[in-house]
């Protein structure tokens, strides 16, 4: 196992240039790619093995102005995850699908653009939404997107009597 | 007048009560978490049947609906649809914290966080999350309530009418399903 793990560094470094790797666990490999050799990696990884997207979702860093998005790979032969991650300007915020590569991937796709308002070009069902029915406001998990104000905005909260005769413990 | 102001009942309905109060069924809306309370509600440990609380499979033959916790607008469109399947006299029992005020999720974007806004409750469960027993007495306690005439969700639904369906735009949008996996 540890022998796959290793190959598979010194392939990526030597076709990639990839050369800083994570292991957040037992089995699981992550790395950054630039976002133009994205696809590439990804089509690549697949040929080699990693057939299984078991996710694709998205993390907002307001404060670098990046969206990032992780792809997540398994291999069901040597039992690898790999997070493949990848930054784009969270100002701009677009990347091109990877639905020929892994099709699957095209509900994801529409999940992270209604959550985080990321296009994917060549989707075409990615502005259609999956989750929220009929949702006209901002994307709900963007961090400067305040839920309380908007709960309170939309919900209301139910008021209470606060004013009692009598006090706990006394009077 | 209110949404929660009281409904006066006519004397047929009220000689009907006597004998709806002891024939209800029961119909789940199980969402969120409280559906987790059903089985052992059900089944040997608790049994509710000895106490005449019965399932029911669909909303048209259904007298009470229970609301098994939080609902997000998605779910609450569909709630509100079972509801309105339902036929005369219905009750409304919403059960757990989340549907009283919200509850865990008060502050999350799409859950709302005061069900009789948009339907009328007639009996609140508190806790989170509510036990069996909880449930059971909360049964006999509706059944009681029928029979002394003291429940009028279904009246002040069709009395305050239009202001419950404007609470309900204002929540969920618009209140018909588009889904389409169905379409």
């Amino acid at each position: 196992m540890m022998n796959s793990m290793n190959n598979l560094k010194e392939q990526l470094k030597a076709h990639y240039k990839i050369a800083a790797f994570e292991e957040p666990t037992k089995m699981q490999l992550a790395f950054n790619v630039e976002p133009d050799k994205t696809l590439d990696v990804l089509a690549y990884l697949k040929s080699i093995g990693y057939g299984q997207l078991s996710l694709l979702t998205c993390i907002d860093w307001i404060e670098i102005e990046e969206f990032q998005l992780v792809y997540i790979l398994f291999n069901w032969d040597n039992g690898i995850h790999l997070l493949v991650r990848t930054s784009i300007d969270r100002n701009n915020p677009k990347f091109r699908t990877i639905e020929h590569i892994y099709p699957g991937v095209k509900y994801y796709e529409r999940d992270v653009h209604e959550f985080f308002g990321v296009e994917f070009e060549g989707n075409e069902d990615s502005y259609k939404h999956l989750f929220l029915e009929l949702w006209e406001a901002d994307c709900p998990l963007k961090k400067d997107f305040d839920p309380l104000e908007f709960s309170t905005n939309r919900y209301g909260n139910r008021k209470y009597e606060t004013n009692f005769p009598r006090k706990v413990g006394g009077e | 007048m209110a949404i929660g102001d009281k409904v006066e009942l006519s004397s047929w309905e009220k000689l009907g009560n006597f004998f709806r109060g002891r024939s209800v069924w029961m119909m789940w809306y199980c969402t969120g978490c409280g559906a987790i309370e059903m089985p052992p509600t059900m089944t040997s440990r608790f049994d509710m049947e000895r106490l005449g609380m019965g399932p029911m499979a669909t909303p048209r033959q259904a007298d009470i609906l229970l609301v098994t916790g939080y609902l997000s607008v998605k779910t609450l469109r569909r709630v509100i649809y079972s509801y309105e399947q339902m036929q005369d006299p219905k009750y409304i029992i919403a059960f757990g914290a989340c549907a009283v005020n919200g509850g865990i999720y008060f502050d999350s974007y799409s859950t709302i966080n005061k069900l009789d806004d948009y339907l009328p409750v007639d009996m609140y469960i508190a806790g989170c999350m509510p036990r069996p027993e909880a449930i059971m007495n909360a049964f006999n306690d509706l059944q009681e309530k029928i029979r002394n005439n003291e429940v009028d969700g279904w009246k002040r639904y069709k009395k305050n009418y239009d202001q419950y369906k404007k609470n309900q735009l204002k929540a969920v949008g618009e209140v018909y399903v588009h889904d389409e996996f169905h379409e």
